[in-house]
């Protein structure tokens, strides 16, 4: 039970998580989104294993986002039948929806994401690999911003203290940590070739990623939510009369 | 052995290339032209020549990675197991033709050892039934078994390129080629390597073509060496003596970062040569860091104001062109420093358009020009050839003769042979000392701990010493 959700196929996952937002976008109510919100989290305590500090730390923006909405439409709005109304809509939305792209981050190994997607959705193993490459790349990326700027800062560069000039200094560090990743790069698609990769789709694949039981009653279960939300929706009184 | 050379000789030609010219297309003239070049089952060759000559490209043009992936023209034939290359499928060769490339840290796509095994078997189109058979029979032969669900970011640049050998390895190729797999580590794990290789070479006889610059390494690996074209003309060391009147340039008082450096005192004098050796992970970078004023945790360093010239040198630049590039702290002799360390022809040029040894000099010219006359540099020997070795000598003899101070951290001893005048090693954060250069050479315990091995001409000084056993 409570690893069902790791445990679900990770298209499978994205489609139904996918779907879900879609089908959000089309109730603007406070209710539809404020329980699908909880369903949300309810559905990670019960199927998932997720460490809540870490959660709660990522939620965060989103957070201080849905805040932001709900303050400026009540603020600015010009709909004034039911401002409250309408600025909680919006924030509620703000909520379900980023905790729903957290729960898919959460429960999927990115691998597995990338190979599920080569299998299930016929994604072409070309672009499927040079993901996963690029992933590998991160970290050693990393290092070298670091590396590089350290070795500036002897130079005379000093970090910049307002955030603009910040990210303007950058670029100092961007090129040549982006001239050194193409050579990676190439250097990586040569190692690739030499094994024989081809990019052809007809490949084998060790680690079949499949589909199952877990995926159908997971699905259902997102189903039931959806439909209980929407419900929530059309029943829930209104926040103003 | 005769019956051994007897098979060799009477085996066909797995790799036959013939009047072969090729040429990138952007460049004027071939990078080589009308070779000829032979290799029979069986045979483990090694192709060796200066920097340039082409021997990567060659052997590209062995595992098809080259004419199609630089748009090369190819004239002359180039047949592979009886065939001529150009008739085999994208992919078609790499099952029979595998490779191992220099750098450890960018030949991997997955994170983990069996990912990367798969990988292969998977381009293969093996039947995943046989995979899990197939990888298990091949981390025993390889001794890898442990590392089996390792992360390969976390492994060390040894076991890198011998998990990169077994993946080129569970192809079960007939001809294994080797890029200067050795390039990247320090030359104790080189020789592990090659040992490691030997033994598991002895178990399948399959041809083996490498490049490698360094052929003492591989302690009569190969049957053969191919060389592609003459070497220059080897320079002469150039004598230098650092006049024992001269003054301390560079002053290092209980320089410390906790908890990875314990605190070192040092000295050096102006105009003399430095190296900074020992094992990965002793602290080299971090005690170089530190001097520049980067995250020291107590002690002081004179002057306060030092050069850093890191592995890669255009991590400085900050310009568009190589004269603003010394400009850039200030300097007022830029034009003189140009012309002393040769840079005038490509003043203007973008400091990342010029070759390797120039980028260095830029980033030496630079920290020159904003009055830093004490210069340490990360691993500026790591992955050179012999040709840019001596470039990299000429220039630090040169410099340091204008009394320019050097302190090198590198793992490459025939090099410290040939320009340190001190020795500083240093071992799990500790300086165990300074020595002069013979005196290190000498001793072998010393050598041992510090995971380092003397001079090709080391012998000369061990002779002298007392013979001794092998410490570890």
């Amino acid at each position: 039970m409570r690893q069902w959700l790791h445990r679900m196929n990770p298209s499978v996952k994205f489609v139904i998580i996918t779907i879900s937002m879609i089908t959000m976008a089309f109730f603007f109510n406070p209710w539809t989104p404020l329980v699908f919100f909880f369903g949300v989290v309810l559905f990670q305590l019960a199927f998932a294993k997720v460490s809540w500090k870490i959660w709660g730390l990522m939620m965060l923006p989103f957070l201080l986002g849905a805040i932001g909405y709900f303050w400026t439409t009540l603020v600015f709005g010009n709909d004034n039948a039911d401002p409250i109304g309408t600025a909680l809509s919006l924030s509620f939305r703000v909520l379900a929806f980023s905790s729903l792209s957290l729960l898919f981050v959460f429960t999927t190994k990115p691998v597995d994401f990338i190979l599920s997607l080569m299998q299930q959705l016929k994604l072409s193993p070309k672009i499927a690999y040079s993901i996963l490459v690029g992933y590998q790349f991160l970290p050693v990326l990393k290092d070298e911003f670091v590396q590089i700027q350290q070795a500036q800062q002897l130079r005379g560069i000093v970090k910049p203290k307002s955030p603009v000039k910040g990210i303007l200094a950058m670029r100092h560090v961007l090129i040549p940590m982006l001239a050194g990743a193409v050579r990676k790069a190439e250097r990586t698609a040569f190692a690739m070739e030499a094994r024989g990769f081809t990019g052809d789709s007809d490949r084998t694949f060790y680690k079949r990623v499949t589909i199952g039981r877990t995926d159908f009653w997971m699905t259902v279960m997102f189903v039931l939510l959806v439909l209980i939300s929407i419900y929530a929706g059309i029943t829930g009184p209104a926040i103003q009369k | 052995m005769v019956m051994r050379l007897q098979n060799v000789m009477r085996m066909p030609d797995v790799i036959d290339l013939q009047n072969v010219s090729f040429q990138f297309p952007e460049s004027e003239k071939p990078l080589f032209s009308r070779l000829d070049f032979h290799v029979k089952q069986g045979e483990k060759v090694v192709i060796t020549g200066p920097s340039g000559c082409g021997k990567s490209s060659l052997l590209y043009l062995l595992n098809r990675l080259y004419p199609a992936n630089c748009d090369g023209i190819l004239s002359g034939s180039v047949t592979l197991f009886g065939r001529d290359a150009s008739e085999y499928e994208p992919g078609e060769i790499n099952k029979r033709i595998a490779t191992v490339f220099q750098d450890p840290d960018s030949q991997f796509c997955m994170p983990t050892v069996e990912e990367e095994l798969t990988f292969t078997l998977e381009n293969a189109k093996v039947p995943a039934g046989e995979m899990d058979q197939r990888i298990t029979a091949v981390l025993e032969e390889t001794g890898l078994s442990d590392f089996r669900h390792a992360v390969i970011q976390t492994l060390s640049g040894g076991q890198k390129q011998r998990v990169a050998t077994a993946c080129a390895w569970i192809m079960e190729p007939d001809i294994l080629l080797l890029d200067e797999p050795l390039t990247h580590l320090d030359p104790v794990t080189a020789k592990e390597f090659v040992a490691w290789l030997n033994k598991l070479h002895a178990s399948r006889d399959l041809t083996v073509v490498a490049i490698d610059h360094q052929v003492a390494l591989w302690d009569g690996f190969f049957d053969r060496e191919w060389q592609m074209e003459a070497p220059k003309q080897e320079r002469p060391q150039v004598l230098r003596q650092v006049s024992s009147e001269a003054a301390v340039s560079l002053e290092v008082h209980e320089l410390a970062v906790s908890p990875i450096l314990s605190p070192v005192s040092f000295s050096l004098k102006e105009g003399s040569i430095g190296v900074l050796a020992g094992p990965n992970g002793s602290g080299k970078s971090t005690l170089l860091k530190a001097l520049c004023g980067l995250k020291s945790t107590g002690g002081s360093v004179k002057p306060d104001r030092i050069g850093y010239v890191p592995q890669s040198p255009e991590f400085l630049f900050l310009t568009k062109s190589v004269r603003e590039e010394l400009a850039f702290g200030g300097g007022s002799n830029v034009d003189q420093m140009l012309e002393r360390l040769y840079l005038n022809e490509v003043a203007d040029a973008h400091p990342f358009a010029v070759s390797h040894g120039q980028k260095r000099r830029v980033a030496i010219g630079a920290m020159l020009c904003d009055g830093r006359p004490v210069i340490v540099m990360d691993e500026p020997t790591a992955g050179q050839d012999a040709a840019a070795l001596q470039e990299l000598e000429s220039l630090l003899v040169e410099q340091a003769s204008e009394g320019v101070t050097f302190l090198i951290v590198t793992h490459d001893m025939n090099f410290a042979a040939r320009v340190a005048d001190q020795v500083l090693l240093l071992r799990e954060g500790q300086l165990t000392g300074i020595f002069t250069p013979e005196k290190v050479w000498q001793d072998e315990k010393l050598l041992c701990e510090h995971r380092l091995l003397p001079p090709a001409g080391g012998e000369r000084y061990a002779a002298v010493a007392s013979p001794h056993e092998s410490f570890c």
